[in-house]
């Protein structure tokens, strides 16, 4: 073979590959289009065991509980909002992450909000979260975060106040923790889901978490919070409306109108509060905040 | 003492970087740099963790790799290509030219497990996070890494003085998983009420090279330390079993026929 024939034939070749690579890449499509429906049937956990991974991943187990959590989290993320959708997998995912690697706090902090959170944003079940993030105390009992977030889901989902209270107790005797956490278990002690004991519970979650998504979820409440106690003092001065002239006003203008309120009340997202059929001072329905979760 | 074996050692290290052995340190970067940059994006909270975790195991499965795979071809690699004999005409004891080998891959693995912990240090300050002195605990899991590697590479040094690159591999990888597993057949004898069963796994246990006692690599992630006499107890464990193998991997070859 001469040169110039062997150069044409190497170019050849050199023009085959991104053919054949194209090729492939085109069944490739087809075969996933035939598949697809087959494949979303199948999604299922096929070892169930922490315990038997973690022998598997022969000592390399902290890298194998990161994939899962990552994991966790595409699982979650690709069902929150879909009202059809099953949770079914959560909880193993996460007992399969935290058996590979007890000292993964965070999997057990976001794991429990993932689990307690109601359809459609989470999975609904708050006795396995509580259950979470009582095994993260077991391996870990020196982070107070885990108690706090156990006076949470207790406080929260729960109401069972006495429980979210030795909760925050225990928490407030572990290392590094704010002096708050002892306010706080004295607040849920005493005044059970109070707005003030509320407040400082959503205030210091918001503080104690770098994540936007559970600072935007606390921030929420806090306004909600605010836009609670913003109703019950309206109320109070639509009360006086009606002691003054007989009649409950028409809307929250004639407050200001009489100089009962000094301008338009807004609620702590910008938009004004109205009065509502039944007489009672509430957010506008613009307005993107909803009731609190207390 | 000979200065033989130190030239074997800079030897067999020349060879490796010539054999393009080093390349795998592109491999190591790119992990890290997709691993940097993706986490993020897919996960929630563990972005360092994930580089130390990542990091380390890479630097682990590497090392283990070439340990094995080259440390099994060290010896046949020299007969193959008829080197040994030469070598061996010159007033080189067996021994000496054993343990020449065997510290020019320890160089050679030391200097790619180098490199690849400033890698990971580039992926964690690309991260954005600040060193604190309990990353001294990862420092000290890329050592129990390159005690591990150096137990490994003895193992597969010693099978290849009597057996075919491909079966002194396959040996070498039984021997790792089953140190990998050591405890665990210690813990099963003593679940059975055998005690018979019972001495027999408890010697095995102490017999296998137990490979978990190298890992560190959860204490690295979160930060934990590592007591100090753990260190210099894993040093003289590795140490004395290396001196174990390599002993009898040098009686095996003193006695092999070369012809």
């Amino acid at each position: 073979m001469n040169g110039k024939s062997s150069s044409r034939s190497f170019w050849k070749t050199l023009l085959a590959i991104p053919l054949l690579l194209a090729a492939a890449a085109f069944l490739q499509s087809r075969i996933d289009k035939a598949t697809r429906s087959e494949a979303s049937q199948k999604e299922e956990l096929l070892v169930h065991s922490g315990t038997l991974l973690k022998k598997m991943s022969l000592g390399y187990d902290p890298l194998a509980a990161d994939i899962y959590w990552t994991r966790v989290v595409q699982y979650y993320g690709a069902r929150i909002g879909d009202r059809e959708a099953s949770f079914d997998l959560l909880a193993p995912l996460l007992n399969i992450t935290t058996t590979l690697d007890p000292h993964l706090v965070v999997a057990y902090r976001f794991g429990a909000i993932f689990l307690s959170e109601p359809k459609p944003s989470g999975a609904g079940r708050t006795d396995l979260a509580v259950d979470l993030v009582k095994r993260g105390i077991a391996s870990n009992p020196g982070d107070w975060h885990l108690y706090y977030d156990l006076g949470v889901l207790y406080y929260w989902r729960l109401k069972d106040y006495r429980q979210a209270s030795a909760a925050f107790l225990a928490g407030s005797n572990a290392p590094k923790a704010p002096l708050i956490l002892k306010l706080v278990a004295a607040g849920v002690a005493q005044q059970g889901g109070s707005f003030e004991t509320s407040r400082m519970i959503f205030t210091e979650l918001y503080r104690s978490t770098s994540d936007p998504k559970v600072q935007k979820m606390a921030l929420e409440e806090l306004q909600a919070l605010k836009a609670l106690e913003d109703e019950k003092h309206l109320d109070k001065i639509v009360e006086e409306y009606e002691k003054r002239f007989g009649r409950k006003p028409d809307s929250i203008l004639d407050l200001v109108k009489t100089r009962l309120l000094p301008g338009l009340p807004l609620d702590p997202a910008g938009y004004p509060y109205m009065i509502g059929p039944d007489g009672k001072c509430q957010v506008g329905p613009k307005s993107p905040i909803g009731k609190p979760r207390r | 003492m000979s200065a033989m074996p130190g030239v074997v050692a800079v030897n067999t290290f020349r060879e490796a970087v010539r054999d393009r052995v080093l390349y795998n340190l592109v491999f190591f970067g790119l992990l890290m740099m997709g691993a940097a940059i993706l986490v993020g994006q897919v996960s929630i909270g563990i972005n360092r963790l994930v580089i130390i975790n990542l990091g380390l195991t890479a630097i682990s499965v590497i090392g283990l790799v070439m340990a094995v795979f080259i440390g099994v071809g060290l010896i046949y690699k020299e007969m193959e290509r008829r080197t040994l004999y030469s070598l061996l005409a010159r007033p080189v004891r067996r021994w000496e030219f054993l343990a020449g080998k065997y510290a020019g891959l320890l160089l050679t693995l030391a200097v790619n497990t180098l490199f690849m912990t400033i890698g990971l240090a580039a992926a964690l300050y690309y991260v954005g996070r600040p060193f604190v002195p309990a990353d001294v605990t990862v420092l000290v899991a890329i050592y129990f890494i390159l005690l591990e590697l150096a137990l490994v590479t003895a193992i597969a040094l010693f099978f290849s003085c009597f057996s075919s690159p491909m079966l002194s591999a396959l040996f070498t990888l039984a021997v790792y998983v089953t140190g990998v597993f050591a405890g665990d057949i210690r813990d099963f004898g003593a679940l059975t009420k055998n005690p018979g069963v019972q001495v027999a796994t408890r010697a095995l246990y102490f017999l296998l090279p137990n490979f978990h006692n190298f890992n560190a690599i959860a204490a690295a992630g979160h930060g934990e330390s590592v007591p100090v006499s753990l260190i210099w107890q894993n040093t003289l464990y590795a140490i004395v079993y290396a001196c174990v193998v390599l002993t009898a991997a040098s009686a095996v070859f003193a006695r092999r026929n070369l012809k």
